[in-house]
């Protein structure tokens, strides 16, 4: 079953398109990844969707609520991860999961059993009576997910929720975020480090400009590149040197399964360790130094390279 | 009920502010302790009152009231204080603008007939601009002067034309002696600042309250609040509501204050106090929500606000005595809140009962729902607009 649709969604800020007509379902029980680079829109497809702010065009529904017309009504379901830290810094955790969980009015014991149980969940009983401000960036993106799981929502959509945090209260996140999926919460989860998106998401939709230029199971996207690794080679910046590599590689390669960037040379294939050699050798005749290799399992880095001829995080 | 949380919210977040709290509970009291200790003297004790001036009168008026006022109760009673010199209307006005006089009265010739006949007559008040608290007492003596008339109506000064209309019916008294005198002054000057002063900082909270309110615009807590089951209208309310009750806090304590430690008399009657107290915050606090939901960054504010709340301050007479402004100005405060709230302030001072307030409390909270509707029409127009 379809818990969420969104059918051509279109955002204009002035004259800047920032969402170009996206469309993806979400099912019901289902772990959704938005990867894309900074900049991709992403957090302006979660902010139309949470019903912050009405679409140009396109058409949003949750279950049969119509997301553009009632937002009221569909945020009951929602639970909003914010890409920023909203929280009050002078209030504690505790009294900031309060408020939060007051204004989807619960109330009483209820809530009091909610706090608790969300405390425990994100890992910060102990320090529940402390302000925010006190916190490190890990234990407010904590909070911050805690205050969006208060009222059981039916949807939990994360807006890069790990960015900026040490390693370990990322994989607390994660793996919070993986048993809250496993328990049966819906999740649509935007980052643009792929390692999250892979561990987390079984489905995943790749957004660049505006646009979903990929989606489907993380199977499905490497299949955009035919399983093929990735190898990286620096090379030793000359003047000219684009230029005489640019034939030899014409001769061992189809010209889309490399490209070259600055004095980075991305070469697709799928059995890397066959060509590697055969390929360095080429170089090497050119006069171009090379400073390093690098071969890279098939992954969705690649897969948007492939895509975009561009790196996720550049 | 989310805008009774996010009331609580705010109040709680004003708490635990040091400085907030300081500014809105402690300096009231301070400062009205400064000032009692320098009007102190002057309410308890006669030795040291203000140094003598010059009254400078110009009496257009041929009636008997106008004698008794001028040169009985001016010139006679008060004569510690004031000193009467009569000069013809060109002449006073010459000599105030060439600041060799503080302050001078103009009786308009229908004053006598007027009064006996319990219309509406006007004393003009002319001062230098910065004149003290001259006007205040000879405001005092006229108004009080006022009052010992049978059937009377008259305006002065403050009010430019606002009535006293208390039934004075002892006609054989046409005013008594003891009722002039220093000890009994209908709005004597500590207490027209402890009025004055309250306004203002009760002003000021508001400003402190949508301040904190644009600011919290400017965070993203801001959104994360409209993404919960909190509508427009809910926050809007919440938002006041919290203000409201700070703002009541302060003034009952400024109230409550100024009367216990410096004895200031806000008027017999209680409950025009307190209705016209509460009547104020909700217009302030009704300007407030529009101006937060109007202005969108809080340098903004910061550069538009301040600068309309001072000049809200001075027109409301909270800086200067209204008097100094022309009359159609001093009618056009009415409709800033601390100018009316002022105004039915020293009312009550003057012994006004409730019933003689009403008007200024309905149109004080008739002006106050204006405003609310106008920040909240904005504001659910600002959402489809700014993106859309
Ligand atoms: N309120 C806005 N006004 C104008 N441009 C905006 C606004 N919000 C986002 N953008 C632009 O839209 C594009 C997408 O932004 P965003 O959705 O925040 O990207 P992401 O979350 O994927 O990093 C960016 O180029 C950004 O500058
Ligand atoms: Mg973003």
């Amino acid at each position: 079953m379809d818990l969420l649709t969104v059918r051509d969604l279109r955002k204009s800020f002035g004259q800047f398109q920032a969402v170009k007509g996206v469309s993806f379902t979400v099912k019901k029980g289902e772990s959704f990844g938005l990867l894309g680079p900074n900049g991709a829109g992403k957090s302006t497809t979660i902010n139309m969707i949470t019903g912050l702010f009405p679409p140009t065009s396109g058409e949003i529904l949750l279950s049969d609520v119509n997301v553009v017309k009632t937002p009221k009504q569909a945020q009951k379901w929602i639970g909003v991860v914010p890409q920023e830290i909203a929280l009050y810094q002078d209030m504690s955790a505790r009294e900031n999961l309060k408020f939060w969980g007051r204004l989807y009015e619960l109330g009483g014991k209820t809530l009091h059993n909610k706090v608790d149980e969300v405390l425990e969940i994100i890992g910060l009983s102990d320090r529940a009576k402390d302000k925010i401000t006190t916190f490190s960036g890990g234990m407010k993106r904590r909070v911050n997910i805690g205050a969006a799981i208060l009222h059981n929502p039916e949807l939990l959509i994360m807006d890069e929720p790990t960015v900026g945090i040490d390693p370990q209260s990322r994989n607390h996140i994660l793996e919070t975020v993986k048993r809250l999926n496993e328990e049966g919460m819906t999740i649509i989860y935007t980052s643009h480090y792929m390692e999250e998106v892979e561990y987390l998401c079984e489905r995943i939709g790749i957004i660049d400009h505006g646009e979903v230029i990929a989606e489907g199971t993380l199977k499905e996207l490497r299949q955009k590149i035919e399983d093929r690794s990735r190898m990286n080679l620096t090379l030793e910046h000359t003047e000219g040197n684009i230029k005489r590599i640019t034939p030899v590689l014409m001769r061992l390669f189809s010209e889309k399964d490399f490209q070259i960037q600055d004095n980075q040379l991305t070469v697709f294939h799928k059995q890397p360790q066959m060509i590697l050699s055969e390929l360095v050798q080429a170089v090497t005749e050119t006069g171009t130094r090379i400073t390093s290799v690098d071969i890279v399992e098939p992954n969705l880095e690649s897969v948007f390279l492939h895509l975009t001829g561009r790196n996720l995080r550049d | 009920m989310g805008f009774w949380w996010l009331a609580w919210k705010d109040l709680l977040l004003i708490i635990r502010d040091r400085k907030a709290f300081i500014t809105l509970i402690l300096m009231p009291l301070l400062l009205i302790a400064i000032l009692g200790a320098a009007f102190g003297n002057m309410m308890k004790d006669e030795d040291v009152t203000i140094k003598k001036f010059t009254l400078g009168v110009v009496n257009q008026d041929n009636g008997v009231l106008s004698k008794v006022l001028t040169e009985e109760v001016l010139a006679k009673n008060m004569s510690d204080q004031i000193k009467i010199k009569f000069f013809q209307e060109r002449e006073l006005q010459n000599n105030i603008r060439d600041h060799k006089l503080d302050i001078g009265i103009i009786i308009k010739p229908d004053f006598t007939s007027a009064l006996f006949s319990g219309k509406e007559t006007k004393v003009k008040l002319l001062s230098v601009p910065d004149p003290g608290i001259k006007p205040v007492i000879v405001q005092s003596v006229i108004e009080q002067f006022a009052q010992m008339i049978p059937v009377q109506a008259i305006s002065v000064s403050q009010q430019g034309k606002a009535r006293q209309q208390n039934d004075f019916l002892k006609t054989e008294n046409l005013f008594k002696e003891s009722t002039v005198s220093k000890k009994t002054k209908p709005v004597g000057s500590f207490q027209y600042y402890a009025a004055a002063m309250g306004v203002m900082f009760l002003l000021m909270t508001v400003v402190q309250g949508v301040t904190m309110m644009i600011r919290e615009k400017e965070e993203t807590v801001y959104q994360r609040l409209f993404l919960t089951n909190l509508t427009y209208s809910h926050y809007l309310i919440g938002k006041m509501l919290g203000l409201i009750i700070l703002c009541l806090i302060q003034a009952f304590i400024i109230i409550i204050g100024t009367s216990l430690i410096f004895g200031v008399n806000w008027g017999p009657s209680v409950l025009g106090i307190i209705t016209m107290t509460i009547a104020f915050v909700i217009n302030a606090c009704g300007l407030g929500m529009m101006a937060g939901a109007l202005i969108k960054t809080e340098k903004g504010f910061n550069v538009g606000g301040m600068l309309g709340t001072q000049i809200m301050a001075a027109l409301g007479g909270s800086m200067v005595p209204l008097y100094i402004f022309p009359d159609w100005v001093v009618s056009a405060t009415k409709f800033i809140p601390n100018g009316l709230a002022l105004q039915s302030y020293l009312k009550l001072m003057s012994g006004a009962t409730f019933t003689d307030i009403l008007p200024a409390v309905a149109g004080s909270i008739a002006l106050g729902s204006c405003f609310f509707a106008i920040g909240l029409i904005f504001l659910t127009f600002e959402r489809r607009g700014k993106y859309a």
